[in-house]
């Protein structure tokens, strides 16, 4: 275990800066290492730039007009800056977007095929398929329905399954507990583990529900405006007083006149 | 009313309903495969005929190698076109494609006319003008091939659209984020459906050129074909073929009792009619996706 | 003198609210009027009655596209036929006798009513759907000028336009024909400055963004759609009207075929939807550029001894008016406008770094 987390990391991620529209400083400088075959995770509030970084990680961001103005990220050793998306899944990186956004139109089973890179071939197909219906078995039952009719929870797991139809080393994903029923989050979060433990798959897994997430990850980053302002192994984060009293929900104050949320967060913006 | 003649009315409607049919499936194609209306499908009609005849009668190729090298040319075409006009534009709103494509459509036409002259040409693929009787009823054998190859091309792409490729194409329509996410190449699908929509184009202008002779009037197919794309719902192929057939009947058998009263020329005026009843009370056509824009 | 702009920045709302935010806009306006006022004793009359008249006129018309499809957002796609009618009720009226100032308004009101009726589509749908519709549209309006002899004159005949008279003047000249032309654009262009600033321009842009929202917020997106779908009409009536009775001198339907509405469309976006310089220099290019490439190629084909075909020469304006459009929504989608934009913001912190708005 020791040696796991000395090894190359499979993603290393050195003060990335990333602007939007050649004019907005979205992040600024992020470096975030994913251990190969480990779960991160990281956490932050809305706007801190966790999906930014996602973005940035998969070559998303030229969609919304963003680059990475400074900093590099290393997937495996290699350079990936300026690469396009689709080569970045070639290589094995693949990025569950946020908002479950499944291709409505088509039926699971054929996202699952849409998916599928252009080499695969047919057997290989339909033995990666029937693994991910192994992983989800909702979806299995409603394979030849159309997906925008899918529950949520359904739909999230389409997403997963659709990203690892393209054989990923890194997958990432971009808040999959977003609006779903507590349990369907543990369902979905225990499939992941069990994908990451199975498959020794590294995850990066952005969340806002710091207290799922920190339960399956072995080591997490706080983001706030852009920054990285802490990390450490999950159980650190959770033993965090800090960390437990504005993610967690947990600490001292059930008394919200000594709750002194911005005075703290203020020190960790500088 | 005599039963023989509606009933000749009818069909040779439904034939040249299939005949806008082939030129639908250009529009549908595109729109199936990225969202995006495509209204230089007439100027690629015009550019397709152009090409064939350049092909046969200038260089003097046999038509049966003429007509596959155009639709090779034409292809890349396609290709070329999504390169060049539209993929600075996605994404963008959809007013600024319609005009990419209508300025497409306009410099298509300008410099194949400005090319190869506007008089009309004849396309002489050698269909016999014999007119055929099917028992008592007549049709024209021309627009029978016409109909043979659109509904050939409709299997083609109901296949199409079931293979993988074809599935990718229609996951690019659904949500081009989603599919750049999972390493699709979305450029490189919407270029595939500008370059197979040219090819129909081809079809389209070949057989609309031996019907009609090959000049600009190829380009006023638009209309037709607009409406017959949206009537079937514009990502339909299906629709395209079902509701070409529909409009085509309409369309004769509307303009044979109207024509009397209004004095001629009723064509244009009930197929605009359709188009405009379709968009008012079944936006998204018979067979189209449900979640079309609307108020 | 000594000191530039560093940007455009405001202190308070009045000067947020001005027509010209920037010096170098008044400036160039004034300018542009001086030129257009003294433009009869400057220009020989064949640029005058060519060039300038028409380009002024499609100005205001596209001006007018451009409240519907550039302020409220809605897809335009049979404005030569809401033209066509203000051209033709304008004509007749004149003919009947009425004075042209009411035959003019006559066409107007005329366009609007009909115009307001494209205005119906525009609540059930929106974007590609209404574009399509009111394409079909363009197409039953030209078939019932081209079928009813009672307007048109039957298909391929044209209507003489009376003689122009304003204010009981007759109008014959070209500087006369020039200076209304030039009135009626400065009249719309003046208009289409202060919506900017008022209540009802607020909404449209509302409704543009999101009429969902605009209702939400209390904003009647109903009423502002027929409202703005009239007032369009209402100039291209007006525009239509004058056209026929100071350049084409005839009306026929052909003058406003589905070919024309597109043309305007492309004016407007060319020019940068919702810009109203952006018309301008919209209109500019493609009314007069396609003429002055075939000009340039005829007169270049015979310098260099080579014989270019009459036919290939028919049809280089219309390659060159296509490539245009598609050029310019390269360059810049936003249109002609934000270039000019651009570069106006470049001038004016010059020696220093562009703005960054």
């Amino acid at each position: 275990m020791q040696e796991k987390v000395k090894a190359q990391p499979i993603l290393s991620m050195n003060s990335v800066e990333v602007l939007y529209d050649n004019v907005m400083l979205a992040i600024k400088g992020v470096s975030v290492q994913v251990p190969k075959g480990e779960m991160i995770a990281l956490l932050g509030s809305n706007g801190a730039g966790k999906s930014t970084t996602l973005k940035a990680i998969s070559g998303l961001l030229k969609a919304e007009r963003g680059r990475v103005s400074r900093g590099e990220i290393k997937f495996e050793g290699t350079d990936m800056t300026g690469m396009l998306a689709q080569n970045r899944v070639d290589m094995g990186i693949c990025h569950v977007i946020e908002g479950r956004r499944v291709f409505e139109h088509l039926t699971p089973d054929e996202n699952l095929t849409a998916a599928a890179p252009t080499g695969m071939s047919r057997s290989v197909l339909s033995a990666e398929k029937e693994k991910i219906y192994a992983y989800f078995p909702r979806l299995a039952e409603r394979r030849n329905s159309l997906s925008g009719y899918l529950s949520g929870g359904e739909q999230q797991m389409l997403a997963i399954g659709r990203a690892l139809v393209t054989q990923p080393k890194l997958l990432m994903l971009d808040e999959p507990s977003l609006g779903l029923a507590p349990f369907l989050v543990a369902e979905i979060f225990g499939i992941l583990k069990k994908i990451n433990e199975e498959e020794g798959m590294s995850v990066l897994l952005v969340e806002q529900n710091a207290l799922a997430a920190l339960e399956i990850v072995s080591e997490g980053y706080l983001i706030e405006n852009g920054r990285v302002v802490m990390n450490g192994t999950a159980e650190a984060l959770k033993s965090n007083s800090d960390i437990q009293e504005f993610y967690l929900g947990g600490g001292e104050g059930t008394d919200f006149h000594n709750v002194k949320h911005y005075s703290r967060r203020k020190r960790w913006l500088s | 009313m005599d039963w023989i003649f509606l009933s000749e009315l009818a069909i040779n409607g439904a034939l040249t309903g299939l005949l806008y049919s082939l030129f639908a499936i250009g529009l549908v194609l595109i729109y199936k495969a990225s969202s995006v209306p495509n209204l230089a499908q007439g100027g690629l009609t015009m550019v397709g005929a152009y090409v064939v005849l350049a092909l046969s009668h200038d260089a003097g190729l046999p038509l049966w190698l003429a007509i596959p090298l155009a639709a090779v040319i034409m292809f890349g075409l396609g290709f070329g076109i999504e390169r060049v006009a539209l993929r600075r534009l996605a994404g963008r709103p959809v007013v600024m494609i319609l005009m990419m494509t209508l300025g497409l459509d306009i410099f298509l036409r300008g410099t194949t006319l400005a090319i190869w002259g506007g008089t009309s040409r004849s396309m002489e693929l050698g269909v016999s003008y014999e007119p055929l009787f099917l028992g008592d009823i007549f049709v024209s054998r021309i627009h029978l091939v016409g109909a043979g190859v659109a509904i050939g091309l409709f299997v083609a792409f109901m296949l199409f659209f079931r293979s993988r490729t074809g599935i990718k194409l229609r996951a690019i329509a659904d949500d081009y984020m989603a599919s750049w996410s999972v390493g699709i190449s979305v450029e490189r699908g919407v270029g595939l459906s500008w370059a197979l929509a040219s090819v129909v184009a081809v079809a389209a202008g070949v057989i609309w050129g031996e019907i009609q002779g090959v000049d600009q009037a190829l380009s006023l197919l638009l209309l037709k074909g607009l409406t017959v794309a949206v009537l079937g719902g514009l990502d339909s192929i299906l629709g395209a073929v079902v509701a070409g057939i529909i409009l085509g009947i309409i369309e004769n058998v509307g303009s044979d009792f109207l024509d009397p009263l209004v004095g001629g020329g009723s064509r244009e005026l009930i197929v605009a009619a359709v188009l405009i009843l379709t968009v008012m009370i079944r936006p998204h056509g018979l067979f189209g996706r449900h979640d079309i824009e609307r108020v | 003198m000594f000191y530039r702009l560093s940007g455009v920045h405001h202190a308070n709302y009045v000067s947020d609210s001005r027509i010209f935010k920037v010096p170098a806009d008044r400036n160039l306006a004034i300018f542009v009027f001086l030129f257009g006022l003294a433009a009869p004793f400057l220009l020989p009359s064949l640029y005058l009655n060519s060039y300038m008249l028409p380009w002024l006129i499609w100005t205001a018309a596209a001006l007018g596209l451009n409240l519907v499809t550039g302020w409220a957002g809605q897809l335009h796609l049979g404005y030569a036929a809401v033209m066509a009618v203000g051209a033709y009720s304008a004509i007749h009226a004149a003919r009947f006798g009425v004075p042209w100032e009411f035959a003019l308004i006559i066409g107007g009101l005329a366009s609007s009513v009909i115009g307001s009726l494209f205005a119906f589509a525009a609540l059930r749908v929106k974007g590609l759907y209404l574009a399509l519709t009111t394409l079909a549209m363009q197409f039953v309006m030209d078939w019932v000028l081209t079928h009813s002899p009672a307007i048109s004159g039957g298909s391929h005949a044209s209507l003489q336009s009376p003689t122009l008279a304003l204010l009981g003047q007759d109008i014959t000249s070209d500087t006369g024909y020039y200076y209304v032309a030039f009135g009626w654009c400065v009249l719309v262009t003046i208009f289409m400055l202060n919506l900017k600033r008022t209540g009802l321009g607020r909404a449209l842009v509302a409704v543009r963004e999101k009429d969902f929202a605009a209702a939400i917020l209390g904003v009647n997106s109903f009423y502002y759609k027929i409202l703005a779908f009239a007032a369009s009409s209402f100039i291209a009536g007006v525009s239509g009207a004058l056209l026929v009775a100071t350049f084409f001198f005839l009306a026929a339907p052909e003058q406003f075929s589905v070919a024309v509405s597109i043309q305007v469309l492309a004016m407007v976006i060319v020019g940068g939807l919702g810009s109203i310089i952006g018309s301008y220099l919209g209109v500019a290019l493609i009314l007069l550029v396609p003429g002055l490439v075939n000009g340039i190629f005829a007169g270049g084909s015979q310098s260099l001894g080579m014989q270019i075909n009459v036919e290939t020469l028919a049809h280089i304006p219309n390659a060159v008016y296509g490539a245009l459009i598609v050029i310019i929504l390269l360059i810049e989608p936003l249109g002609l406008g934000k270039l000019y934009g651009n570069i106006r913001d470049y001038l004016m912190v010059w020696p220093f770094d562009q703005l960054r708005k």
